[in-house]
């Protein structure tokens, strides 16, 4: 592997190591305040109260709207963080 | 409910299992050295890898289990759909690449990379077997649960016909051929599924002919003369839903009221309905037993709102709970569910099938698209075997294929088919991982014994059979339990005994080995104890009351995560900082990826 190459594989890397840190802290902090209002926030003795129980749109609780919200969330921190991960060493390797 | 089988259900159900094996013996037919029955030589496509992620990873717990939670609770299920797909986050950002960079065949070639310690692939071997196992019964429960309406088998012919067909596929071809029956399932199984979701929505929901009074309590007991179904003895002619079906035209699990007064909707969009169910009120079956022994199914009328609500499951239950108890009972099985995913040793050993760190990001990728549409399409599965008028109130584990068969006896082979494939794809990814654990790292690594790949192979393929066994045993003893609920115990474990050893050996360069050996052996151990003593335990395993396992109950809340995870992560840190004395030479740390 030439110099050059190493060098922009490392700032690819580093891209990388940054960007991965990030996106998983954003999902982080989004799944433990989906977790934090349900358990929480959504029930005051036994009776629903509103967080999850609040509703979102056209009937539907939050509850769903934020656990779609989670799962389409995933795939599209993950599919960003693909693309973002993508350095010149995989394009060598494929 | 009546479980005659049919020619053309049992005809379909097992030309799709042989197809599925023949085609996964041919394919593995060229995997003999080591390399190629351990990690299919590492050479495995990225996309194949990771819907064979997918058709790893949605077990019989997600299909079966999932769907009948929701089918008799309603959100609950959903929670697990939510907390499993999330732990795919900490694969893909903690775990893969780290892993992929530094293993070969096991987890505990990952965790000893930089070690070369005898105590540290001992440890990891263990832990490997132990959440292999946990996670293999209730694969096996969800395969007896399968047989029983399709061919109308007891419970232990399903057992048995899984563990006979597994051990053949992974005794035989290796990782090669597990790859390809999970290529095929993971595929099939969404596929499938997106087609009874689209059913669903066609049919939309309707009113049973007459409403079901409060008072219509349906019961059964099993005494010395056999089994009694609403007092009379259970034949073709009368089963549980004889009665329901008689009066009301449909059986356990209905719409009472729609909104607007209407008797049927017609056709529905994904989002009319779950605007229509929350609108609705649904009847659901609450299970009681009299003073006289008989189990009873008690109609009680809920409303869709409340349904899509957390709390309504004895899992989850703790919610809707003001005691700080109760809340942590549910916040440690989220926190197991997003932390043990990436801590599942047969999940692990599927990056040691690409052939570098950017495939093995990659086909995560694609495992969180396949398993994350699959999961949005559990909930409609489950909501709408909820009011199909079909569940078996005695087994949540079949509201999914009850429901296909609402739909016609070909779909409901189909789908039993998959599901049944769906348990094959899952148990050959435990078995490789605990004959990769003994075979690869036992034998060879502990014991030092001199095997050559030949011998290698053939020792993992002794193992897979010995493993095999052990599984059927324990399908048949947990029939009972919601498989479901049965892994949740096995991402506890996990995650406490993998994640904190795996985290800080990858981001913390004074990791020592006695360090991991120290928390794998404490998670390990805590999280089992902790189980083995708490309410749930002493209530669905050995039989107490509910109110007799919660005063016996040594623990305070029944899933150990959010105790045993941390604790893991402090016995790493203080052993490892008592035993790096002396060491002077920083070790690299591969970091996150």
């Amino acid at each position: 592997m030439s110099g050059r190459s190493e060098s922009v594989s490392t700032a690819g890397r580093s891209m990388v190591d940054w960007w991965g840190p990030l996106l998983f802290s954003v999902y982080c902090i989004g799944y433990a305040a989906f977790v934090a209002v349900a358990a929480f926030a959504t029930f005051a003795g036994g009776v629903p109260v509103g967080g999850l129980a609040s509703e979102a749109v056209a009937g539907v609780p939050w509850g769903i709207i934020a656990g779609f919200g989670l799962i389409i969330g995933a795939f599209v921190l993950a599919v960003l963080y693909a693309t973002l991960a993508r350095t010149p060493q995989d394009g060598a390797q494929k | 409910m009546n479980y005659e089988t049919s020619i053309l259900a049992v005809s379909i159900f097992a030309a799709f299992v042989l197809g599925v094996i023949g085609l996964s013996a041919w394919l593995g037919s060229r995997a003999q050295s080591a390399g190629g029955y351990f990690v299919a030589h590492g050479q495995v496509g990225w996309f194949v890898n990771g819907v064979a992620f997918a058709g790893d990873y949605l077990s019989a717990a997600s299909f079966l289990g999932i769907c009948g939670m929701i089918a008799f609770f309603g959100y609950d299920g959903f929670l697990y759909s939510i907390g499993y797909l999330a732990g795919w986050i900490v694969a893909l950002f903690v775990i893969a690449e780290p892993v992929k960079r530094l293993g070969k065949y096991t987890l505990a070639d990952a965790l000893n990379s930089k070690f070369n310690s005898r105590g540290l692939k001992l440890v990891a071997a263990i832990s490997t077997l132990v959440i292999s196992l946990f996670y293999l019964v209730p694969q096996m429960v969800g395969a007896g649960a399968l047989v029983k309406p399709l061919l109308g088998l007891p419970h232990w012919a399903g057992v048995v016909m899984v563990g006979v067909v597994v051990t053949s596929i992974v005794a035989t071809a290796g990782m090669v051929s597990t790859t390809w029956v999970q290529f095929i399932k993971g595929t099939m199984l969404v596929v499938v599924c997106a087609l009874v979701m689209f059913l669903i929505l066609e049919r939309g929901f309707s009113l049973p002919t007459t409403p079901i009074g409060q008072d219509e309590v349906q019961s059964y007991r099993k005494d010395a003369s056999g089994v009694i179904v609403n007092g009379s003895p259970l034949s073709a002619e009368n089963q549980l839903d004889t009665k329901l079906r008689a009066a009301h035209g449909i059986g356990f699990g209905s719409i009472a009221q729609l909104p607007d007064g209407v008797r049927a909707t017609g056709p529905l969009g994904p989002i009319a309905f779950l605007e229509t169910f929350s609108k609705s009120t649904v009847t659901t079956w609450k299970k009681g037993t009299d003073a006289a022994g008989t189990t009873t199914f008690t109609p009680v009328e809920r409303k869709g709102a409340d349904l899509l609500l957390p709390g309504s499951s004895p899992t989850f239950k703790g919610v809707r709970d003001d005691r700080i108890a109760s809340k942590l009972d549910f916040l440690s099985l989220m926190l197991a569910l997003f932390l043990g995913t990436a801590s599942l040793p047969h999940i692990l050993i599927r990056y040691y099938t690409v052939k570098d760190a950017a495939a093995a990001r990659k086909s995560t990728v694609v495992g969180i698209g396949v398993i994350g549409v699959f999961y949005i399409i559990t909930l409609y599965l489950g909501l709408g075997a909820m009011t199909s008028g079909a569940l078996d109130p005695t087994d949540s584990n079949m509201s999914a294929p009850l429901l296909a068969r609402t739909f016609g006896n070909t779909l409901f082979a189909v789908i039993s088919a998959v599901a049944f494939t769906t348990v094959l794809g899952t148990v050959s990814g435990l078995i490789m991982a605990g004959a990769g654990a003994v075979a690869h790292d036992l034998l060879c690594d502990v014991f030092k014994m001199e095997l050559s790949d030949r011998e290698k192979v053939r020792a993992g393929k002794i193992v897979a059979v010995a493993l095999g066994l052990i599984a059927i045993v324990f399908g048949v003893l947990f029939e009972k339990m919601n498989v479901t609920f049965l892994v949740g115990w096995a991402f506890n474990v996990a995650a406490s005994a993998n994640l904190p050893a795996l985290v800080m050996l990858l981001f913390w360069k004074r990791t020592t080995k006695q360090g991991i050996i120290a928390a794998m052996s404490i998670g390990l151990v805590g999280s089992l104890a902790w189980i083995l003593v708490s309410a749930d335990t002493l209530e669905k395993i050995y039989g107490f009351s509910a109110a007799d396992a919660a005063s016996r109950a040594l623990v305070p809340f029944s899933q150990p995560a959010i105790v045993t995870v941390p604790l893991g992560f402090l016995t790493l840190i203080v052993v490892s900082i008592v035993t790096s004395t002396g060491i002077t030479k920083p070790q690299t740390s591969p970091g996150i990826a």
